[in-house]
């Protein structure tokens, strides 16, 4: 009985490890490949020789490679914005929504929970036209805005929906003991939440990194534009650099990957043993 | 007094954020959809009702794009659902390298679409891509498969991309669901003397739900909205268009800014439905 | 109840006043930088035809005229004028303009006309392209039009000495070229639902029969059957790889680069591409050729171009317009083929690039640049994106095997003949 658990397992794990890595392994493969043997028809799935060329490219300073890089830091940028209002502001509504009664409440929950369904391409020539208006376009922070009005429902929601199961008698305690609400929710609730917070921020960060039609219509000069769209520029009409565009996906991980390292510990060794019951 | 006011207060900058950035919007977008208004004809913009509507839904190619939207949205719901629970469980039972098999797992989320579509044209290449390379390796083909030649078939290839895409914020929201449900309810249900079954039926099910709740809604409006996927993996065919597809090209290609309006609307509704479906049956608070 | 309602409003009243007071700060601080200084244009280009810093620098000593770049991806810079436009907004004073966006641009009045000599009419035969009613809309600056390539060396192994002169010789030639097993799929030609695979048929039937519309805009029926019947021909005996069906045309133009087909016509750039031991394998086995026609090589090539126009919205139209001048003269394409290796769109500047052998390999490319003429005769109509749509899909769907000729030929001459009733 044991034995079979652990063959399952183990052949779990490596399936997992096969769709998850097996793609990325596939694009680094291509980065290294040579243009002209990108689609050779030979049934080896190694390259015949390898290149470096498109990383080389990439770091050697040139005017491409220097794009990317900083396009990546307007995505960290835009990033960085974004999780300073949007986690403040979907904490402090869920909160409201979640442990407060007001007239309202529902109405607001329902409304703020449906946007969540909006495509983008149903608010952006208007946002343009608003922002074309206001001056606001090919700036960073308001760019970060529109981000943060496309998670906050979300992020909303699954606060919410934590917030929800912390039982009332914790903060009522709290308050007999003397605490007002804004303390007691210092001290009681938001140290039970982190878990769900740092996966918001997570999330946040995430959907902020792939970011491509928003900014591709809102933002339009190399001081603003994100990494997304200038990996797309490495395809032109007459030009596709899958090499080029393969290895900037790959160094395009890495902030992802080592933001998802640094939560692990908080994400699941945080939940294994009974944290809420406080 | 105070009291009353605290809950609107706390309110107030996601209203605001959400009034401007997205209600304001959409009710302009509206009223683009009622008029006639193509950018190439600049001197005849003018109110036409619902006209704009009729035209589409009149339109063949319309229905076409509908039932690849809603094959995609199928098969990507019902996939991306089982793998995600499937990839949390996994993560929760891995203790020894769950960081680095978290951080993997989350990867392709953080991928950019239009980098994930190139990246899955190359696996599903109908020359000697990945895919073909390795079923000729293990000699279970000897021509290379063309997988994107037929419309169900690509539908399916586009499917699969997308969830690979969507299977990671699945995971996660479940994962963080998980970790809300309080140890004490499982003690409990154990002293009742329910089984492991039992529990996970009765008592983790239920309990997960409106997080699931999150994930479902989240994955449709994704498999709603793909569209780089398709374009890698099949440039603008008809073959595999779907609604967004659609409603892209006749705003941005044929300039016609009226009828585009009116198509995104369509798709807002039709994601609208399935939203307000999630709320009523996922999202009743859970009481202890 | 009144009271929180209105301190809800004074509320949001406060932060709303604060954004603002935001917003308009920074817009006073860029106003008085804009009037500080000399006049100053926006430039709007993908990467290609971006002029290096020196170049600028050059021209705002020359003029006074500061310039800003603004790179866009190609796909992306129509979005982005259209979006503009849209909201009365003008994107750029300068902006890149395809070929195919003439007519969509001049139908929504996006351009501002521009003065061109005659002598610079004389030498740049693809401004007939952005020539609307006798307006001339865009000035070419990067130049491309349809030559037909050959592998040699894969001809000769195949026993084929002769170049190709005729579509018929090619079709034979690549029949010869797959019996001997010299190359499985010879033909390279886009086929993929894109772009591409429109301009493919549009070129097909030009240098068949120098026709591929009446002139009251439908198709040439003859014309277009007999290019299409042709693909067809290519498609089933696998003349062309199967993965070219679902691929980028891109990839499959890349095809002859990567050795796996023997025969291309294709963008002008595959003179340059085919000497880039990076991009191509068989280096030095490649030779631009003229188009074949019927009869004989064909008589004339379609043109497709890439423009720089000057914005109907700009506030800096008379600067905008120095800028265009001095982008296309003579002297800047010379120096843009150095730093951008744009093909000039000037006949006078090609030909000197190619006796000064700053342009290697040229073939008949200079041959063939004397023959561009455009297939519209109407000029490019203002529903080019919906025919060109119709076209591709038409095509596509011919080549997975959903339609024959016949039925492609029906489905988008049925969509173009709705597009003109709804002119």
């Amino acid at each position: 009985m044991k034995y079979a658990k652990k063959a399952g397992y183990i052949a779990a794990l490596i399936l997992f490890l096969i769709f998850a890595a097996g793609p990325f392994v596939w694009t680094f493969i291509i980065s290294i490949t040579p243009d002209h043997a990108m689609f050779a028809p030979t049934p080896e799935l190694l390259p015949g020789e390898v290149t470096f060329e498109n990383y080389k490219e990439l770091f050697s300073g040139g005017q491409r490679g220097s794009r990317f890089f900083e396009s990546m830091y307007n995505s960290l940028r835009a990033a960085a914005i974004t999780l300073c209002i949007g986690v403040p502001v979907a904490v402090m509504s869920a909160y409201a929504l979640s442990r407060m009664e007001f007239k309202g409440r529902k109405v607001i929950k329902n409304l703020l929970l449906i946007t969540m369904v909006i495509p983008v391409m149903a608010t952006i020539i208007p946002l343009y036209q608003m922002f074309a208006a206001g001056k606001m376009l090919d700036d960073i922070f308001w760019l970060s805005m529109v981000y943060v009005s496309s998670y906050l429902p979300m992020a909303v929601w699954l606060i919410s929906n934590y917030f929800a199961t912390i039982p009332e008698e914790l903060e009522e305690a709290a308050l007999i003991d003397g605490c007002g609400k804004f303390v007691s929710f210092f001290r009681i609730i938001l140290p039970l939440s982190y878990p769900i917070i740092l996966s918001v921020i997570l999330i946040m960060f995430l959907n902020t990194w792939s970011q491509f039609q928003i900014p591709l219509i809102l933002a339009s000069s190399m001081e603003t534009k994100p990494m997304a769209i200038v990996v797309s520029e490495f395809m032109t009409k007459d030009t596709i650099q899958y090499g080029l565009i393969a290895a900037a996906g790959m160094l395009a991980l890495i902030p992802p990957a080592l933001t998802a390292l640094i939560f692990r510990k908080y994400l699941i060794s945080g939940m294994t043993k009974g944290s809420v019951k406080g | 007094m105070k009291k009353k006011i605290a809950p609107y207060l706390l309110l107030t900058p996601m209203i605001l954020i959400m009034g401007v950035l997205v209600f304001y919007p959409i009710i302009t977008t509206f009223t683009y959809s009622l008029k006639k208004w193509k950018l190439t004809s600049p001197g005849d913009i003018r109110f036409i009702g619902l006209k704009n509507y009729r035209n589409i839904l009149q339109s063949d190619s319309f229905w076409y794009s509908m039932q690849n939207t809603v094959y995609i949205l199928v098969l990507v719901i019902v996939l991306t659902t089982i793998l995600g629970c499937l990839v949390a469980a996994f993560l929760k039972i891995s203790k020894k390298c769950s960081g680095i098999l978290l951080a993997l797992a989350i990867l392709p989320w953080a991928l950019p679409p239009f980098v994930n579509g190139i990246l899955w044209k190359f696996v599903f290449f109908s020359g000697y891509g990945f895919l073909n390379k390795l079923l000729i390796g293990i000699g279970a083909v000897e021509k290379p498969v063309e997988f994107l030649a037929s419309r169900w078939l690509l539908l399916f290839v586009i499917s699969i991309v997308v969830v690979w895409r969507s299977v990671p914020f699945m995971a996660l929201v479940c994962l963080a669901g998980r970790q809300s449900l309080p140890e004490d309810v499982y003690e409990a249900a154990e002293i009742d003397g329910g089984t492991k079954g039992k529990i996970f039926l009765h008592v983790t099910v239920p309990l997960m739900l409106p997080f699931v709740g999150v994930g479902l809604t989240s994955t449709s409006v994704t498999a709603i909205n793909v569209f780089d996927e398709i374009v890698a993996l099949s440039g603008y065919s008809d073959l595999a268009k779907n609604i967004l597809m659609e409603s892209y090209l006749t705003t941005f290609n044929f300039l016609d800014f009226g009828k585009g309006s009116a198509m995104t609307y369509i798709v807002l509704f039709f994601a609208l439905l399935l939203g307000i479906f999630y709320l009523r049956s996922l999202n009743k608070e859970v009481e202890y | 109840m009144k009271k929180r309602w209105i301190s809800l409003l004074l509320v949001s009243a406060m932060t709303l006043s604060m954004l603002a007071g935001c917003g308009s700060s920074e817009d006073t601080a860029e106003d008085t930088s804009e009037g500080g200084e000399g006049d100053k244009i926006t430039f709007m280009v993908p990467d290609w035809g971006v002029p290096t810093d020196e170049q600028l620098a050059a021209f705002t000593e020359e003029t006074g005229i500061e310039v800003e770049i603004a790179e866009v991806g190609w796909d992306d810079i129509r979005e982005k004028i259209a979006t503009a436009a849209s909201a009365n907004e003008c994107a750029a004073d300068v902006v890149e303009v395809d070929w195919s966006w003439v007519g969509e641009f001049y139908a929504a009045d996006w351009l501002e006309p521009l003065e061109v000599s005659d002598e610079d009419k004389e030498d740049m035969p693809t401004i007939e392209t952005f020539t609307v009613d006798d307006k001339v809309l865009a000035m070419p600056y990067a130049n491309d039009y349809r030559l037909a390539y050959y592998n040699t060396e894969q001809f000769a192994q195949a026993g084929i000495t002769e170049e190709p002169q005729t579509w018929d010789d090619v079709l034979e030639a690549c029949r010869t070229l797959k019996s001997t097993g010299t190359v499985e799929y010879p033909f390279a030609i886009a086929l993929n639902a894109e772009e591409k695979t429109a301009t493919c048929l549009m070129w097909l039937a030009y240098t068949m029969n120098g026709v591929v519309w009446n002139d009251d805009g439908t198709f040439n029926e003859e014309s277009v059957m007999e290019a299409l019947k042709y693909m067809e021909t290519l498609i089933n005996e696998e003349l062309v790889a199967p993965e070219d069906k679902t691929s980028s045309g891109m990839d499959a133009y890349m095809r002859i680069c990567g050795g796996t087909a023997s025969f291309l016509t294709g963008p002008t750039s595959f003179v340059s591409r085919s000497q880039n031991e990076e991009l191509c394998s068989v280096v030095g086995q490649i030779t631009p050729i003229l188009v074949p026609g019927k009869d004989g090589k064909a008589a004339q090539t379609m043109p497709l171009p890439e423009a720089i126009g000057v914005s109907s919205l700009s506030e800096n139209k008379e600067a905008a317009k120095k800028f265009v001048e001095w982008y296309t003269s003579a002297d800047m394409q010379k120096q843009l083929n150095e730093t951008n290796s744009a093909i000039p769109t000037r006949n006078s500047v090609l030909e000197e690039l190619i006796n000064e052998g700053a342009i290697e390999n040229p073939g008949a490319m200079l041959e063939e640049a004397q023959l561009v003429s455009s297939p519209f005769p109407n000029g490019i109509p203002s529903y080019y994106a919906e025919m060109s749509s119709a076209m591709y899909n038409a095509i596509n769907k011919m080549a997975l095997g959903e339609l024959t000729a016949e039925e492609a030929y029906e489905e988008m001459s049925s969509a173009l003949d709705t597009l003109l009733s709804e002119e």
